[in-house]
Order: C-alpha cells, then sequence, then structure tokens
C-alpha cells in the first residue's frame, strides 16, 4: 500500500513553474555576470518539461477525477484541482517548453535573456494557476499573473519601435478589459455576496428561484455577467475585445506572439469554461434571465467569421495568422456557446464543451508551431509578407514540410488532428441543437483553406522573387528548428493519440456539469 | 456595522460605484495622454473596490474587504508595468500620446 501524496502535491506542475522563473531570476541577479544564454533556455525548458510530465502523471492517475474521490480542494476551497485544470495546464506547459526552446536561438543576441525565460515562466504559472482558481478573487489575481508578464513581453524588445507599440496597445486594451472585469466580479458579489464559485451559483439558483425578494437583484448580477464575458472576450481575442490582437502579435517578437496567441488564450477559456458553467450554470441563469449562452453564440459566429475574412485579405503571414487565431477564438467558442440548460444536457454539454478542450490542445500546438516558423523566418531575415516566402521548401525542406502540416492542420483538414477536433466540436453543436453555429463554422474553414493555402503555395510552388534573395538563409537555428519540428510531430502523433485526449476531456468537461 | 453606514441604503453605493466607473471609462475614451489613461483604469479599478467594501459590510463577511486589498495591491503592480511601457515609448517616439505610434496598421 503506497502512502498517498499529501493534498498539496496536487499543485506541483504550478510550484515547478513558479520555482524555475524564480531560480532564473534569482540566479540572473546574484551573478549576472555568469548569465548564458543556454544554460537559462535549458533550465527553462527543463522545468516546463516537468511541470508537463507532472500534470501527465497526475491525469493519468487520476489525480481530482471523479474515480479518485473528485476534485482536490485546496486553501479554503479557493484552488480546486480537477482533470479540466489539469488538461489545461498540459496545454500551457507544452507551450511554455516550445516557446523557451525557440526563444533560445530567438534571443541569442539579447543583452538580458533572463528575463525573457522568467517573465515567460510566470505567465505559464498564472495560467495554470487560472486553471485550478475555485473562487472569482483566484480568478483574478491569476489573470493578472498572466496578464502583467504578457505586456512585458510583447514590449521585450525596447529598442523595436514596432515592439513597443504593440506592447503599448496590448497594456491599453489588456488595462480596460481587467478593469471591466474587476467590476464585473463586484457586481456579482453585490449581487450574492460571495465570491466562490460555488455559493455564487448557489445564490444565482435563489435569485432564478425568486426566493425572498432575491429576484430584483438579477439585473445587477446579469450586468456583471456580462462584464466578466468581456474580460474573457479579450483574453481569448474575441469580438468585441479583438482589436489589439492583430496589433500585438504582430509587432511582438515571434516566441512571444506564440505563445500569447496558443497559451495565453486557453488560458482565457479556462475562465470561460469554469467560470460561466460552475458559478453561473446555464439551468439557473436561463431561469433568472441572463442568457449568457446567446451572448456567447453571437460572439463564437462574428468572431470566426471576422477573424477568417480579415485573415484572407492580408499580405504579411504573421499578420495572417493574428488573424486567423481570432478565427479559432471563434470556433473555440463554440464550446460555452453551444450549451443547453435542458435537464439531461449535462452529457452533450460535456461532449462540446471537451471537444472545444481538445481543439485547444491540438491548436496549442498547430499554431504555436506556425508562429515559430514565423519566428525563424524573421531570423533569418527572409521578410515578412507572402511573397518572402516564396521558394523557402528549397532552401528549409524540413521547416517548410512542418509548416504545411501546421497550416493544413489549421484548415481542418483530414487526416489531421485539426480535423479531428473541428469534427468533434461542430457534431456536439448539432447534438446540442446549433446547428446554424456549426454551420458558421464549416463556412469559416472552407473560407480559411484559402489563406492557409496561400502559405504553402508560397513554399513549394512559387519561385522566389529573384535567385539571390534566399542566400541571407545562412544561418541554422537548431532550437528553433527542434521546437519546430517537434510541434509538428505532436500535431501528426495528436491524430492516432487523439482517442484518450477527446476521452479525458469530455469526461473532465462532464464533471462541470 | 455603524449607524449611519447601516443607514445608507446599498443602492447607493452601487450608483455611486456606477458614476465613480463611468467617470473612468470617459477618460480612457476620450484622453489621448497615456498617463492620464492609467489615471482612469486605475478609477474603474476603485469603482469596483467601492463596491467590494460597501457589500461587504452590507453582507456581514470580511471576504469583499481583503479582496479589495489585494485589487490596490494588483492596480499598483499594472501601474508599475503601465509606467514602464509608457516609459519605453517615450524613448522611441519622443510622446505620451498613445494616438502617434502607427507603426502598425490600426
Amino acid at each position: 500500500m503506497v502512502e498517498p501524496l499529501p493534498q498539496v502535491t496536487a499543485l506541483l506542475p504550478v510550484l515547478l513553474l513558479a520555482f524555475t522563473g524564480l531560480a532564473l531570476l534569482l540566479v540572473d541577479t546574484l551573478s549576472p555576470d555568469t548569465r548564458s544564454n543556454t544554460s537559462m533556455a535549458v533550465v527553462s525548458a527543463l522545468g516546463a518539461l516537468a511541470a508537463l510530465a507532472a500534470t501527465v502523471w497526475f491525469v493519468a492517475s487520476g489525480t481530482g477525477s471523479g474515480d479518485t474521490g473528485g476534485a482536490i480542494l485546496l486553501f479554503a476551497d479557493a484552488i480546486k484541482v480537477d482533470t479540466m485544470g489539469l488538461f489545461f495546464t498540459a496545454i500551457f506547459a507544452s507551450v511554455t517548453s516550445l516557446v523557451v526552446v525557440a526563444a533560445h536561438d530567438y534571443f541569442h543576441d539579447h543583452p538580458n535573456p533572463a528575463t525573457f525565460y522568467s517573465l515567460t515562466l510566470f505567465a505559464a504559472t498564472g495560467m495554470s494557476l487560472l486553471a485550478v482558481a475555485n473562487s472569482l478573487a483566484v480568478v483574478f489575481v491569476a489573470l493578472e499573473m498572466v496578464s502583467l508578464p504578457s505586456y512585458v513581453l510583447v514590449a521585450f524588445l525596447k529598442q523595436n519601435r514596432g515592439s513597443v507599440e504593440a506592447g503599448l496597445k496590448y497594456f491599453l486594451v489588456g488595462a480596460l478589459s481587467s478593469a471591466i472585469f474587476l467590476f464585473g466580479i463586484s457586481l456579482v458579489y453585490a449581487a450574492t455576496g460571495s465570491l466562490m464559485l460555488g455559493d455564487v451559483a448557489g445564490v444565482l439558483g435563489d435569485i432564478a428561484a425568486g426566493t425572498d425578494g432575491l429576484d430584483s437583484r438579477s439585473g445587477i448580477a446579469g450586468l456583471g455577467i456580462v462584464m466578466i464575458l468581456g474580460g474573457v472576450a479579450f483574453k481569448t481575442a474575441s469580438v468585441p475585445f479583438h482589436f489589439w490582437a492583430p496589433e500585438a502579435y504582430e509587432g511582438a517578437p515571434a516566441p512571444v506572439s506564440a505563445f500569447l496567441s496558443s497559451a495565453s488564450k486557453a488560458a482565457g477559456f479556462v475562465i470561460a469554461f469554469r467560470v460561466f458553467t460552475e458559478a453561473f450554470p446555464v439551468g439557473a441563469s436561463l431561469s433568472a434571465d441572463i442568457n449568457w449562452v446567446l451572448a456567447f453564440g453571437i460572439l463564437a459566429a462574428v468572431t470566426m467569421t471576422l477573424g477568417n475574412f480579415a485573415a484572407a485579405v492580408q499580405e504579411e503571414v504573421k499578420r495572417m495568422l493574428a488573424y486567423s487565431s481570432i478565427g479559432h477564438a471563434g470556433y473555440a467558442l463554440i464550446g460555452v456557446a453551444a450549451l443547453t440548460g435542458a435537464d439531461g444536457g449535462a452529457a452533450a454539454n460535456g461532449a462540446v464543451m471537451g471537444a472545444a478542450m481538445a481543439h485547444l490542445l491540438v491548436y496549442g500546438f498547430m499554431n504555436t508551431g506556425a508562429f515559430l516558423f514565423v519566428a525563424m523566418a524573421e531570423r533569418w531575415g527572409v521578410g515578412r509578407t507572402f511573397e518572402d516566402y516564396a521558394g523557402l521548401a528549397k532552401r528549409a525542406p524540413v521547416a517548410s514540410t512542418a509548416m504545411a502540416v501546421f497550416m493544413f492542420s489549421l484548415a481542418g483538414l483530414p487526416p489531421f488532428a485539426g480535423f479531428f477536433s473541428k469534427y468533434f466540436l461542430f457534431m456536439g453543436a448539432i447534438d446540442n441543437g446549433f446547428l446554424w453555429l456549426a454551420a458558421v463554422g464549416a463556412v469559416n474553414s472552407v473560407i480559411s483553406l484559402y489563406y492557409y493555402s496561400r502559405v504553402v503555395k508560397a513554399l513549394f510552388i512559387d519561385d522566389p522573387a529573384s535567385p539571390t534573395t534566399l542566400d541571407t538563409i545562412d544561418v541554422r537555428p537548431t532550437a528553433l528548428y527542434a521546437a519546430v519540428v517537434f510541434a509538428a510531430v505532436a500535431t501528426v502523433l495528436l491524430l492516432p493519440g487523439f482517442g484518450p485526449v477527446i476521452e479525458t476531456a469530455e469526461a473532465a468537461a462532464s464533471a462541470l456539469f | 456595522m455603524t449607524a449611519v453606514a447601516s443607514s445608507i441604503p446599498p443602492e447607493w453605493y452601487l450608483l455611486l460605484a456606477a458614476a465613480v466607473f463611468c467617470v473612468g471609462l470617459f477618460g480612457v475614451l476620450t484622453r489621448r495622454d497615456a498617463l492620464y489613461f492609467l489615471m482612469s483604469v486605475e478609477l474603474m479599478m476603485n469603482a469596483a473596490n467601492i463596491n467590494f467594501v460597501a457589500f461587504a459590510l452590507y453582507y456581514g463577511d470580511l471576504t469583499g474587504q481583503v479582496f479589495a486589498l489585494f485589487v490596490i495591491a494588483l492596480a499598483a503592480a499594472e501601474v508599475a508595468i503601465g509606467i514602464g511601457i509608457i516609459l519605453v515609448l517615450y524613448r522611441n517616439f519622443g510622446v505620451t500620446d498613445v494616438t502617434v505610434p502607427t507603426e502598425m496598421r490600426w
């Protein structure tokens, strides 16, 4: 009989990320002369991989799942470690390890790379804390823990006007939306008298039932919920708070764009998935006339349409990827938009939300990989537009093949993993009676094929503008190559591995309803 | 609960907080100087703090008050980051006007 571990070890992934970040900062502060980019990149990658390994181990051993005694509650119930939290932590840790490995080559001549690694790890810590939050207070603190390092990371190249401008715009929209999010929390507190997700849901049920004259509070609670939705829209880069994304992703260093558009976006979705199911349950919200499901539905449809149409007219690859990431936020929003408040809808709700979680995992690899390919192109100095990428496959066949895998997977073509996650997502929406959302999503996927294939066409079919344009590619950034290739391998391996992933995700999501 | 505080209906606190929030929002939307933007965001966060403290009193629990302390600390951290970004903005563009940097299409 093995002695069970103390409960607090359930936070091991979060602690690993936090202590790796702190250790890097400490060593760099104590002995700045011995700073070595390579050793810091290795340490941060090992920290992120250790967090990933711990998370996978926890998921495999059923920590916090219904089979082993349910979610683990810590710190007066403010933290709740369950399978969904661990699933998202796995996404954050994977993206973080890819990004820090790639950053090794991207920031090879930066005077102070330690700040980059520790800020990235601190943001990842905040994300994994966000994934296990069980109180609106923890949600807000963790959200700021993600946002504050992200602002700095976007403006990391402080001599570069584009990076600074992107950081400024990200900060302006971010500070505004976190103030709105906070005011929403304060209104929910005013209406319900609690910040714990479960207690808020209890009072919301009373409001819906109209007990004790509480029915007059549904207006305040509703306004609060709408404002919280605004905060989620910012973090996930969805309409109406999406307009920072193209600027921030284009101006930021490409590894940071990869980190923000994959991990930070998933962090926004973990707020949506947890807060909106646990604090504002669908049934109670609908009977209190707070129809956030419809609000998310409209946002999902508008977001994916706007993202895909805007992506189709871009000339720069990085900006196209930024708009495509807005489009993918729209797809993942289906996970909270296609929910039904009907009795016995728990299984169907779990299926569609689980599909959205699986999509975010697949998206984490393919989108990070695509942005890291852009990072490699920036490192080579080949330019930013589609034309500049022409003929790259002749000089860099491996990386170009990886990019083609990312593009086709993002477009959702079979037989890539992106196809299966979208398929499950749209089928889940149809099963719940949201045929219109699935239809909008399918039409958008077809549009997206156009601009994704433009990249592949440029890489493999087009000829370079002049025979000498690609001669600038004289560096072989090994770590960047490794990260891109690893992301491509993961995208391909998620194809046979999609069964366990979707099963875990659906079980995790079903536990919320 | 003191006599004065309990004699004020909770709606008034909500109205006060909403008014402060709207002043902040107005400042965010109309001011072009990044420093005014920071002050306006600070107003919006403190509007939320009014709600937290007032309703902590109303419900007789301390959660709201404690969270207000957290918010004050986070707001300070956010200003520190914001000032840093405005500083590099000034170094690169020579202004603190948020409408001047247009390297990229908006």
